[in-house]
């Protein structure tokens, strides 16, 4: 929970590529509805990661924009109407390029802070 | 593949963008509520239903803020911005009538102005010309010498033709030539083209019914075929395909019809309305028209593929030189004639067209810099005005952004509702164009013709250039307001106002700097326009040579194959006739009326008595006239003695001279007695004497020197083409003209009688196109001024509503009415003086496009240049005195009181 003062903007800014690359991440395995993503990646991060859940909405949205990911209704196990996402070909190519960038990033990053 | 599914859900979005949120609205809701139960499940029922709710919203932050936040990924957000930002400019144009209708008004007569003109320039240079690939069609001419270009004669089009270089697919050689035509029961004038084989190919224009003319058609002695234009078939065949096969009647002999051109194809000079073989001509012609010097034919030639103009200038000059070793100059001996070729799309118009469209469509443009200018002033005014209303949106988080976009969206709103006015403008303006016969103006000069069936009108390409410009112009009047309006501190509109008026007075500087551009723009205009003006002027006042007035011309067609004798005797009848006509008092015959752009013969010119040794003979203007012309003309008779009924085919040749003649081949002698050669027809090796000297007639133009000019008997060598009747009449000659075309017709029954028109009006017609350039650019200027003048008055009366304090102020302590008039009109010109300033060295740049259209004047010339500067400080004073007189009764003391 983001109790520091941190505007919504600036937040969105800090979080904008990370978030999508970790929605995209768990997209790999199979097709997810908003709710299943969270929580995915909640438990994976043991809560460190999602700030505030509805974030994930714009951030699907720009993924459905880019063409990285679709949607479609289907029925959830609770037999409720949801929408579940689904990762694209070219989501993969983008997810390999994040995963690229973000690792040489903190490589460099560590390098700086003399950890390798 | 990314893009695929990116289109797709982008299109979904945008064309249903009230499902998708419901959509998101749907998801959202679930995804809540799973976390709720996820949060009661987890709190082993520690939690309500309620607190679980809660819970899961704090987990999820804000619903709203990220519904809007999803919504702005998508660009809804955005487009819905635009709508309410124009809805809202709407209300705003709404709230202030008197506003909107100056600004629509405004950019309606800018935009106006321009269309209309783009619409000319379209039809006359942009439109490509209506055969297949125009662009590798070439004009082939003939070159006498460097520089001057002239059409083939018949057998130096055959070296062409039969030498046919590689780079061209094909060559085609056209003449536009006149014919009586017989439709249904009525003998008409008509314009055909004398062509041969290749040239439907060359042009790439395919015959729509039957076929085109065959290789022995045109040769000489092949049967007399004809091509019907559309319209023609139409007109005389009620677009019957059975006309195929029939026969018309073409200067009295039959022409079997074998094709029917397509539609609206109207031949290489656009004017055609049929085409019949080069050799069918009449025998009675052949022998001038086809022989080596009647340079009257155009050469065409189709480029083949991916060859280029220099390749075929090349080739063209093999074939020249050919030309003047077969056809040497009969000039001189060193100038040798050769032949070059350039894009048919050159010759569209003449270049002083061309450069008279060029000044217009910088002149309008001007005009819309004004009107933009005004507008952006009006902009201005307004953004002051709504200086609070900007602050208080900035002050309670409006983006900048957002602000600009609004005042742009109301700018551009402005432009097109300009735009759609403007149309009204254009149409009325289009309309007026075609009145004042410009078409027919500018197609008078277009060099060989071409393009005569470029209509002005108003098209898709006209409503298109509109629309652009009415966009640019919003973007440029509405973008720099906008930006300077939304420039404020918020502060210091909101809180003082002081402040206020500090920031008021640095707009007023911006407001400055644009009224003086405006007057500067209008000097610009006004001196082009006083050119022109002052050009025409000159151009009148210059004297043809000749009394046009109380002067009726008229052409009679004889049937061609009359013999010579029989044409002489049709004539003579014809005079005779016309001479009985109560309220005629002369008549005579020349071969050309004056003031003809070239309709005359040029023969070059050998003395006699002297060996021409010495560079060339000269070319003169050869004129075959009755002995009576000169004196119908009034021109002077300045030595020796007029042409006489007694100098006939009996009698030995002479000739007159014209001064400049005269002047040109014997300066400071006696011309009286002189013997020279002239080889034209019967003259042609024999010599004549000259036996008087006549004053100079302007043949050509009115705007240049007079040729060298030779006269000779109609009597003495009754030359086989057309000759003009000319009457002259005690009252208005048009009165004369039914009666004339009645004598005539009895004369001469069946045949048609056309070309009608009193000498007055062939003299205003070569004024025509001096004219058109002046009346358009003298309205565009008036325009530019009227538009400097609203813009100034805007300003200074602008200025007088911010100064109220301080002229009460200064009327408190004394100042006098004639002092607060001098301190307001004094900005006003203080305004005028720096725009002319600024506009003076932008005429002086400007102006030196002006120079080839100009006649008899310098650009620079400095009685206009002070003449359009007091007529501009006149509509400057006139524009800042009615703000200064409302200054002048400013009530100090209510003034005062009010603060």
């Amino acid at each position: 929970m983001a109790t520091d003062r941190v505007s919504s903007q600036q937040k969105s800014e800090l979080l904008r590529g990370t978030l999508e690359m970790l929605i995209l991440q768990t997209l790999t395995v199979q097709s997810l509805h908003g709710y299943a993503i969270s929580q995915q990646i909640q438990r994976l991060s043991d809560g460190a990661l999602i700030v505030e859940q509805g974030s994930l909405y714009p951030a699907l949205e720009r993924l459905q924009q880019n063409g990285w990911a679709t949607s479609k209704w289907g029925e959830s196990p609770t037999g409720r109407r949801a929408r579940y996402y689904t990762i694209t070909a070219s989501g993969r190519r983008r997810l390999g390029q994040e995963i690229e960038g973000f690792d040489s990033a903190l490589l460099a990053i560590n390098r700086v802070l003399r950890r390798v | 593949m990314s893009l695929v599914h990116a289109l797709r859900h982008r299109l979904r979005v945008l064309l249903n963008p009230r499902a998708h949120e419901r959509e998101l609205a749907e998801e959202m809701e679930f995804h809540l509520g799973l976390e709720a139960m996820q949060q009661e499940h987890a709190a082993h029922g520690a939690l309500s239903v309620e607190e679980a709710h809660l819970t899961a919203r704090r987990q999820f932050g804000n619903v709203t803020y990220y519904r809007e936040e999803t919504r702005r990924v998508t660009g809804i957000a955005w487009l819905d911005g635009v709508g309410q930002d124009v809805r809202f400019a709407l209300r705003s144009f709404r709230r202030a009538p008197t506003f909107t209708a100056v600004a629509v008004i405004m950019l309606a007569l800018g935009l106006g102005a321009n269309t209309a003109i783009f619409s000319v320039v379209d039809a006359l240079l942009l439109r490509p010309l209506p055969f297949k690939e125009p662009d590798r069609l070439l004009l082939l001419s003939l070159t006498p010498s460097p520089g001057e270009r002239t059409g083939w004669s018949y057998p130096k089009y055959a070296l062409l033709r039969d030498a046919r270089p590689g780079v061209f697919s094909d060559v085609s050689l056209v003449s536009r030539t006149e014919h009586t035509i017989r439709v249904g029961d009525e003998a008409v004038r008509d314009w055909g083209e004398s062509i041969d084989a290749h040239y439907f190919p060359t042009l790439g224009v395919r015959v729509a019914l039957g076929r085109n003319l065959l290789g022995q058609e045109g040769r000489p002695g092949g049967p007399r075929v004809v091509i019907l234009s559309d319209a023609l078939w139409r007109r005389a065949f009620d677009a019957d395909p059975s006309a195929l096969g029939q026969s018309m009647l073409v200067d009295g002999s039959p022409y079997t019809i074998v094709g029917v051109a397509p539609p609206q194809f109207a031949g290489f000079s656009g004017a055609a309305a049929f085409w019949i073989p080069v050799h069918a001509l009449p025998e009675a012609w052949a022998s001038y028209d086809l022989g080596p010097y009647n340079h009257t034919f155009e050469a065409i030639g189709r480029l083949v593929p991916r060859a280029s103009l220099a390749q075929a200038r090349t080739a063209i000059g093999r074939v020249g030189t050919a030309v003047d070793a077969i056809y040497p100059s009969a000039r001189t001996r060193d100038q040798r004639w050769s032949a070059t070729a350039d894009h048919l799309d050159d010759f569209r118009v003449t270049g002083r067209v061309r450069r008279t469209l060029v000044v217009l469509m910088g002149a309008v443009g001007l005009v819309l810099l004004i009107a933009c200018a005004n507008v952006a002033n009006l902009f201005l005014v307004r953004a002051a005005g709504r200086r609070r209303e900007i602050a208080v949106r900035l002050a309670i988080g409006a983006g900048r952004g957002r602000l600009v976009r609004q005042l742009v969206i109301e700018s551009m709103l402005l432009a097109l509702l300009g735009g759609v006015a403007s149309l009204a403008v254009a149409w009325w303006t289009v309309n007026a164009l075609a009145s004042l016969e410009s078409a027919s103006v500018l197609q008078l000069q277009i060099a060989s013709a071409i393009a005569g069936s470029a209509a002005v009108e108003l098209n898709l390409a006209a409503f298109a250039f509109t629309f652009a410009a009415a966009v640019g112009t919003g973007l440029v009047f509405g973008l720099v307001p906008a930006l300077q309006a939304t420039r404020f501190s918020l502060t210091g509109a909101l809180a003082d106002e002081r402040a206020v008026v500090m920031r008021g007075l640095r707009g007023l500087t911006s407001r400055n700097v644009l009224v003086v551009a405006e007057i500067g723009l209008a000097i610009v205009l006004l001196a082009g326009s006083g050119l022109m003006l002052r050009s025409l002027g000159r151009l009148l006042a210059v004297r043809p040579g000749f009394d046009a007035r109380n002067v009726l011309t008229m052409q009679v067609n004889r049937a061609p194959e009359w013999s010579r004798d029989s044409i002489v005797r049709f004539y003579d009848l014809a005079l005779e006739h016309l001479a009985a006509i109560p309220g005629v008092s002369s008549v005579a015959l020349a071969d050309c009326p004056p003031l003809n752009y070239g309709c005359a013969g040029r023969a070059p010119i050998q003395l006699h008595d002297r060996q021409s040794s010495t560079g060339s003979a000269p070319v003169f203007g050869i004129h075959w006239i009755t002995p009576g012309w000169p004196s119908l003309l009034r021109v002077p008779l300045l030595k020796g003695r007029m042409l006489t009924d007694a100098d006939d085919r009996s009698a030995r040749k002479v000739v007159l001279v014209s001064a400049s003649a005269a002047r040109r081949l014997w300066p400071g002698e006696d011309p009286i007695g002189r013997r020279v050669m002239v080889p034209v027809d019967r003259f042609e090796g024999d010599t004549a004497s000259v036996v008087g000297v006549i004053g100079d007639v302007l043949h050509g133009r009115l705007d240049s020197l007079p040729m060298p000019d030779l006269y000779v008997s109609y009597y003495q060598s009754p030359i086989s083409f057309r000759m003009r009747l000319f009457l002259r009449t005690e009252g208005d000659p048009a009165a004369i003209i039914p009666v004339a075309r009645q004598v005539l017709r009895d004369v001469a029954p069946g045949f048609p009688i056309h070309a009608v028109s009193t000498l007055e009006s062939i003299v205003d017609e070569s004024t025509a196109s001096a004219r058109f350039g002046a009346v358009a650019l003298g309205t565009f200027a008036a325009l530019a001024l009227l538009l400097a003048a609203v813009g100034t008055y805007g300003v200074i009366s602008y200025a007088v509503t911010q100064r109220r304090r301080e002229i009460g102020v200064r009327v408190a302590l004394g100042a006098t009415r004639s002092d607060v008039v001098r301190l307001v009109v004094g900005q006003g010109l203080r305004l005028a003086a720096a725009g002319v300033a600024v506009g003076l060295v932008a005429a002086f740049m400007a102006t030196r496009l002006l120079r080839s259209l100009l006649f008899g004047i310098a650009p620079t010339d400095p009685t206009t240049l002070i003449a359009i500067v007091t007529t501009l400080g006149f509509a400057v004073l006139a524009a800042s005195w009615l703000p200064a007189r409302r200054a002048a009764g400013v009530p100090a003391a209510e003034v005062l009181r009010a603060r």
